[in-house]
């Protein structure tokens, strides 16, 4: 079923974002001094859609920094997932692409309730991008996948906004705005406008996602290159952490302040830290499987171009930049990476 | 911290919310193991194959990732052995008779069972690798007719250090395996072999025929392997039980990745052959 796209003109924007906050708990990018976050929307006028990226990518919305999982007493644990209907506002294709990628991540081997839950509690709305961030490469990395999970998709156009409704989820949230039906010469610019942003970004891929995983493979055991790059890596995860597709996280009880009850939770882990694959083997001995930097950053670098491309078709990288702008060093720019394996 | 009040009735299933699991009987083996029997409070039984892992947990400390150290075919309860080395294990080895501790699972992947009856079956195991291997140990004496010769390889670093001492004595007398043992550095009562578990290879024929199962501390397994290779033992006739930091044994926190591989759903068991070409594997 082809659900009719709609138009509302930029006058009449403001309203439907207040009535959608009237009814609804909304998520979406507001500006923080002079960078962007997805925050709970209180006033529609903080409502940024002009955001070039946001420092933490939407996966928060769904995956908290930390997250309970389950909640227990001396009676023992209780499940902590309670799904909250929420509308999470204005996240760009490219992180949509990667909240897709955490839907087959978190679906498969044993189902994960804790985000699949909330997942589909979330009405998702996409925007169109209208300032491209200085180190984003959305335009040419993993072409070969299209967002998929969002309900609705907003793209900027000179009058107002085209809102192409993509599941009933989506078209639900027309009831709260002033919406016409879109005309084909609207749906025919917001697609040029989409399609011509691609070219936009300043850093780009030249290969395929299938060549860039062939050669990250094959320099895999190139010590001397990883060593190079990683040389001035600080491991603080950062590059991890800001990044929509990286899930690893950590398990850890904390009890309440009675030392009876509490609640075991998750909280995001960086394969980029010292101690994310060691082992203690007792009497004081250990054992760490990636216990050198370059290892770490090999690691890293072989997850989003190669290691899971065949689950995910295509890469776990959708070029947001967060990592490149991050990072201290300024050693974790994918483009720069690859382009140094490839070209040498 | 703010205090934490949990309300919800979710009708969604939470992969990881643990079962209790009541302690039967719970007996110190060395100064820092303990062997624990256990038996599910509520609902089924543990319902697992040799190799798999549990996630055993205690409230307030955190989980931690152990293999069955008994089988299947010993019904209705399973075994766990426990070395303290940190918080968790610590706190989960001060437990006693008729208490309680909580685990998730049977988790990952473990012994192709298809792969090893009407096999000659060679078991190689380091320490602490005795656990999660007795669990195919005693599944192969419950169903001895189902499979070829048995070799069974122990190495401990000491005397003190040996696990399931009952069992080590039993399998010393025993027709049904073919048990042989050393100790890394001997003591007055110790009578055996001493030296570190390839020793073994140069007093037993091994022949190629064998389908051999590995499992110790890291620094074994090649040393292992390169003994098996050099009896024209092909990569696919080994099989290696992996430790590593398996958080939350579902195949998602990233912890116990090996190259692609993740060692807690894909694993811990793994045909070598599958795994050689993986360079951070070993």
């Amino acid at each position: 079923m082809t659900l009719p796209s709609q138009f509302i003109p930029h006058g009449r924007f403001e309203a439907f974002v207040r009535n959608l906050i009237g009814a609804r708990s909304v998520i979406g990018p507001v500006a923080k001094k002079h960078k962007f976050i997805f925050a709970p929307l209180k006033d529609p006028k903080a409502l940024r859609l002009d955001y070039d990226v946001t420092l933490l990518p939407p996966k928060k919305v769904l995956f908290p920094v930390r997250q309970d999982l389950v909640a227990f007493d001396a009676a023992g644990g209780r499940s902590c997932i309670a799904p909250t209907p929420q509308v999470l506002l204005g996240v760009h294709f490219y992180d949509i692409k990667a909240l897709d990628q955490l839907d087959v991540l978190f679906q498969e081997n044993h189902a994960d309730n804790n985000w699949l839950a909330q997942r589909e509690a979330t009405t998702i709305v996409g925007s169109s991008i209208q300032a491209v961030a200085p180190r984003a490469f959305w335009g040419t990395v993993g072409k070969e996948a299209k967002p998929r999970g969002h309900d609705a998709f907003l793209t900027k156009l000179p009058d107002g906004y085209l809102m192409e409704i993509r599941t009933p989820k989506g078209e639900a949230l027309l009831a709260h705005g002033d919406f016409t039906p879109a005309t084909a010469t609207q749906i025919q610019q917001g697609q040029s406008i989409r399609e011509d942003l691609l070219d936009q970004c300043a850093e780009k891929l030249k290969w395929s996602s299938d060549e860039i995983a062939h050669a990250t493979r094959a320099a895999f055991g190139m010590n001397a290159i990883w060593e190079e790059l990683a040389k001035t890596c600080f491991s603080c995860g950062t590059c991890n952490i800001v990044c929509p597709t990286c899930y690893c996280f950590d398990v850890q009880d904390n009890w309440n302040l009675d030392q009876v009850s509490g609640v075991r939770t998750r909280a995001w882990d960086g394969c980029l830290t010292e101690d994310f694959a060691k082992i203690s083997l007792g009497a004081g001995a250990c054992e760490n499987f990636r216990e050198e930097r370059f290892q770490r950053y090999r690691h890293r670098l072989m997850r989003k171009t190669a290691y899971l491309n065949k689950k995910l078709g295509g890469p776990a990288c959708v070029g947001c930049g967060r990592c490149s702008a991050g990072c201290v060093p300024d050693i974790a720019d994918p483009v720069r990476i690859i382009s140094r394996i490839l070209e040498g | 911290m703010s205090e934490h009040v949990c309300t919800c009735a979710s009708p969604h299933s939470n992969v990881f919310l643990p079962r209790e699991a009541e302690i039967l009987r719970a007996k110190q083996v060395t100064a820092g193991e303990k062997h624990f029997t256990l038996k599910m409070k509520d609902g089924p039984p543990m319902d697992y194959a040799p190799g798999q892992i549990l996630e055993v947990s205690l409230y307030g400390y955190g989980e931690i990732p152990i293999g069955f150290a008994s089988s299947p075919t010993r019904k209705n309860t399973f075994d766990l052995v426990i070395r303290t080395v940190g918080r968790v294990s610590g706190a989960v080895n001060k437990l006693a008779q008729g208490q309680s501790l909580f685990v998730r699972g049977p988790l990952g992947k473990g012994f192709d069972l298809s792969q090893l009856r009407g096999q000659n079956i060679l078991i190689v195991a380091g320490g602490i690798g005795l656990c999660p291997t007795r669990s195919l140990i005693q599944y192969i004496l419950d169903r001895r007719s189902e499979f070829n010769r048995f070799l069974l390889f122990f190495g401990a670093k000491s005397p003190k250090e040996q696990l399931f001492l009952d069992d080590l004595a039993e399998w010393r007398k025993s027709k049904d395996v073919e048990f042989h043992e050393t100790v890394d550095r001997a003591d007055e009562t110790w009578k055996g072999n001493v030296g570190v578990i390839t020793t073994l290879f140069k007093t037993v024929n091994v022949t190629g025929d064998f389908r051999v199962v590995i499992c110790g501390p890291p620094i074994m397994y090649k040393f292992v392997i390169a003994e098996l290779k050099g009896r024209g033992i092909p990569t696919d006739h080994i099989y290696v039980d992996l430790e590593r930091r398996m958080k939350c044994g579902i195949g998602k926190c990233g912890h116990c990745q090996i190259n692609d591989v993740y060692v807690c759903a894909d694993g811990p068991v793994f045909r070598y052959k599958d795994i050689e070409h993986l360079q951070e594997a070993f």
